[in-house]
């Protein structure tokens, strides 16, 4: 179970452009429990192609995949109902303002299970439950949506997803726009949820140093390639990561400079500030 | 989606393109009227000769014309079976006999099975259409034997098949001439130029700058949207509201769920741009001076001249022949 | 007196709380200086103000001595340009071309005049060989470079960058970075809105916004001797600088080491 892709190739056809591979060869295998994977790569690189293979929105062009023991290839087959692998893999776009459209917090979360047959009745049980999840209390269940934060919309937006109660939840750039804190709060909430629920989660993120703090995982994509998945300790202890045009974590960069300056070796892989201070203390005393 | 290009604009060297857009524009215009006011098929033949004439002048290739007529295919077929089936006037050309019994019926449905089946050959589907309407006409007359349920008479008169192709071919003619506007002519020189053209319009109040920049923004905003309609479907699809799978009591609602994202986000992109113009000082009815200056040169005047003359003759063909 | 003025400037959208409340600052000529804030601190909104897309509840600025006026913000606005954050929604030309001579034809510069400084500006940009380039054919950095490309050519002495590259990929935002301190090199005045520290650090001067309030101003080193003045702005300290105070706190004392880290973050 869970999400195998087998050579999967997709292309565009543009009207000036041509012919145009926004994925290619791609063979990959997502677990349907306890993954906390970051998806990586320049603008371009085919992120948010890749994800929105994951939920059948978009079909490969060549090759396989199997969502959920659902086979997609680039033939519609009329015996699937790919709205059902919906369901299981949840996927929340870039910005909320692109989902929320209705009046209250409430209904807006509806939308989706009620999408999915379920009765009034339940869909706003699923509601309150997902409001919870995201971090925001009832008293948001009645206000409009459009005059919410940009942060609190953020949440309205996964909290719309998360009430389909999917088993894989896919995150196209959750943290782009928000501060530092906002970010940082963003991904605690991923993680417990992660935690909680047992549920696979990915995220699209540019950040480094989330990467290397939070991810599990990473997959990282160049030119439509994925070119590595593994975790993040292999990845920023690989020595050119600018062929992949990624930058290493914050910690690491300062910690290398320090090495370099002042000739120590002390561990420079360390994920957090608190973890690389106890590293220089180390270096220091030996 | 990424690649919508605006327009139809193909860059090219032919002299259509270093006419100035006005002259363009008012001659299409004009050339049109002159073909309406053609009577016969044969003025009509010596009027798509000439178009053809200027698409060779033009170096213009004859199959972006051909492409261009793609949509509008279904539209020239029927005009032209309209004409044939119920213009009545003139000497009887065609009668025959056509016969439905159960032997023709029978074949005309393998026919259409074996048209539909060759329909993945897009590229002969005009070709492939006309074989099999020649089939169907083929199989109701040669094929009478078997139970037969009725026969009925297919007559065309000679005015059905003149009106047809005189329809036909004056809609050709018109196609072409406006093709061969949008083909050579820049979107946004082609506002520039519709803009100069309602400059008189300012006495009934009109803005000609104003309607142009309105033309010119929703020109380049087309493309983002129908990106942004995208993403808002496929983000409406993860929730479940499936535009292809979906019954028709939840239809209303998913199409009220994209379109209220499309709204909000052209209400803030309108904001933000009305911002972002004021911040370059733009100031509406403030006089600008423009990137795009038109200049007429003598080839429009050559041009203008043809243009004239060739009203001109339309007009005493129409009173003289 | 400096060449941009800010005095008790309030702020306030129609009936609903203060937006920013009594905004003292003072920018000089040819000085780089960054508004730090959190989401929802008001600095788009001071943005909007100095550039007089909306008119101050109290307070005054001025630009060069003169009072910002509606009746006198056209002439303001030769002297101050904008970046917006959204690249989509600037850009108002059908080509790059259009777009960068959009600002002078509002400003009835001469056809011959823009061609030649449309070229100009556009390689300044390294935008050159993008002139008949339509916006979807273009990246977001792309886009924001042909945004500072019609500033330029407009000749303002300052332009304002709000939030300018929060919708960038590191990559272009890096890239961003380079050419506006190349522009500030050559005279330009910067003024940069952003919630990220790092960007943060490129400028001379540091003012950091709080719930619409300025809560502190001051050049840079100054500032980052104050860790909790960040945190209490709902801000992130670069890294090295984090690393620092927690050496620190934990009492070790290495001098050395301590300008190192510190040189690590303003070495901008």
């Amino acid at each position: 179970m869970g999400i195998q892709f087998k050579q999967v190739n997709f292309s565009y056809t543009g009207m000036q452009k041509g012919y145009y591979e926004a994925i290619k060869d791609i063979s990959l295998s997502i677990e349907s429990k306890n993954e906390f994977i970051t998806l990586v790569g320049q603008t371009g690189s085919g992120k948010s192609t890749l994800a929105q293979h994951m939920n059948a929105l978009v079909f490969p062009t060549s090759g396989t995949l199997e969502i959920f023991g659902k086979k997609v290839t680039s033939k519609r087959d009329r015996h699937i109902k790919y709205n059902d692998i919906r369901q299981k893999v949840g996927l929340v776009f870039q910005f909320p303002e692109y989902q929320l459209f209705e009046e209250t917090v409430e209904k807006d979360i509806m939308f989706g299970p009620l999408n999915f047959h379920k009765t009034e009745e339940e869909a706003k049980v699923l509601a309150k439950k997902a409001l919870q999840m995201v971090g925001l209390n009832d008293n948001y269940l009645n206000r409009n949506p459009f005059n919410l934060s940009g942060g609190e919309k953020k949440r309205v937006s996964i909290a719309g997803i998360l009430a389909l109660d999917p088993e894989v939840l896919v995150l196209d750039e959750p943290t782009s726009g928000l501060d530092p804190k906002g970010k940082r709060q963003l991904m605690d909430l991923f993680k417990s949820i992660q935690e909680e629920t047992g549920k696979s989660i990915i995220v699209i993120t540019h950040d480094m140093d989330l990467v290397y703090e939070y991810a599990k995982r990473v997959l990282v994509l160049d030119k439509g390639n994925l070119v590595f998945d593994g975790s993040p300790e292999v990845l920023f202890r690989m020595n050119d990561l600018s062929k992949f045009h990624l930058d290493y974590p914050q910690t690491i960069r300062v910690l290398k400079g320090i090495n370099e300056r002042f000739n120590l070796s002390i561990d420079i892989y360390q994920k957090t500030v608190h973890d690389a201070t106890a590293a220089i203390k180390r270096g220091l005393n030996s | 989606m990424k690649n919508i290009i605006i327009g139809q604009y193909i860059p090219g060297s032919g002299f259509l393109y270093k006419l100035d857009p006005r002259t363009k524009i008012i001659s299409v215009i004009v050339l049109m009227v002159a073909v309406f006011l053609l009577k016969s098929i044969v003025q009509l033949s010596i009027a798509m000769g000439l178009a053809i004439l200027i698409l060779i002048a033009g170096k213009i290739s004859i199959i972006r014309i051909f492409r261009g007529l793609k949509p509008i295919f279904v539209l020239l077929i029927f005009t032209f079976v309209f004409q044939i089936f119920f213009n009545k006037e003139g000497a009887l050309w065609v009668d025959e006999t056509m016969t439905i019994g159960f032997v023709s019926i029978t074949s005309m449905v393998l026919w259409t099975i074996i048209w539909r089946m060759l329909a993945k050959f897009k590229k002969f589907k005009m070709i492939l259409f006309i074989l099999y309407i020649g089939g169907l006409y083929l199989i109701m007359k040669y094929i009478t034997y078997g139970t037969i349920f009725t026969t009925w008479q297919f007559l065309v008169y000679e005015k059905g098949v003149e009106m047809s192709f005189f329809v036909v071919i004056r809609l050709l003619i018109i196609i072409t001439l406006s093709t061969v506007l949008t083909l050579t002519t820049k979107p946004t020189d082609l506002t520039q130029g519709i803009e100069k053209l309602m400059r008189p319009l300012k006495v009934i109040g009109i803005s000609s700058e104003d309607f142009a920049l309105i033309i010119s923004i929703s020109l380049r905003y087309i493309p983002t949207i129908l990106d942004e309609a995208n993403k808002i479907m496929l983000a409406q699809a993860s929730r479940g509201a499936d535009f292809a799978e979906g019954k028709l009591k939840d239809k209303i609602k998913q199409i009220i769920s994209l379109l209220v994202p499309m709204f909000i986000i052209a209400f803030k992109r309108s904001e933000d741009l009305a911002d972002a113009m004021e911040s370059r000082n733009f100031v509406p009815g403030r006089e600008r001076t423009r990137i795009h200056d038109l200049k007429l040169g003598r080839l429009d005047l050559l041009t203008g001249l043809a243009t004239v003359l060739l009203l001109a003759g339309s007009i005493l063909v129409r009173i003289y022949l | 007196m400096g060449y941009l003025d800010i005095e008790h400037l309030y702020f306030q959208y129609s009936s609903k709380r203060m937006i920013l409340k009594d905004i003292n600052l003072s920018i000089n000529q040819g000085e780089w200086i960054a508004i730090l804030g959190h989401n929802g601190s008001g600095k788009s909104t001071l943005a909007k103000l100095i550039v007089g897309l909306l008119q101050p509840k109290e307070g005054r600025i001025t630009v060069d001595g003169v009072d910002l006026l509606p009746e006198n913000v056209y002439d303001i606005r030769k002297k101050i340009g904008i970046v917006f954050q959204n690249p989509d929604n600037q850009f108002v030309g059908v080509t790059v071309r259009d777009d960068i001579a959009f600002g002078m034809e509002n400003l009835q510069v001469s056809k011959d005049d823009m061609l030649k400084k449309i070229d100009f500006y556009a390689t300044k940009v390294g935008m050159q060989n993008f002139l008949d380039k339509e916006p979807s054919q273009l990246s977001g950095g792309q886009k924001q470079r042909i945004a500072i490309a019609g500033i330029l050519a407009m000749q303002t002495d300052i332009i304002i960058f709000d939030e300018a590259t929060s919708m960038l990929d590191p990559g272009s935002r890096a890239e961003l970075m380079e050419y506006i301190k190349e522009l500030h090199q050559e005279g330009l005045t910067i003024i940069m809105i952003t919630h990220d520290i790092e960007e943060a650090l490129y400028a001379d001067k540091l003012v950091i916004l709080k719930s619409g309030e300025i809560y502190q101003q001051g050049d840079i080193p100054t500032l980052l001797k104050h860790p909790e003045w960040f945190k209490e702005a709902y801000l992130e300290l670069p890294t090295a600088i984090q690393i620092y105070y927690d050496l620190k706190q934990a009492g070790h004392d290495n001098q050395e080491l301590e300008e190192y880290l510190w040189a690590f973050s303003s070495s901008k």
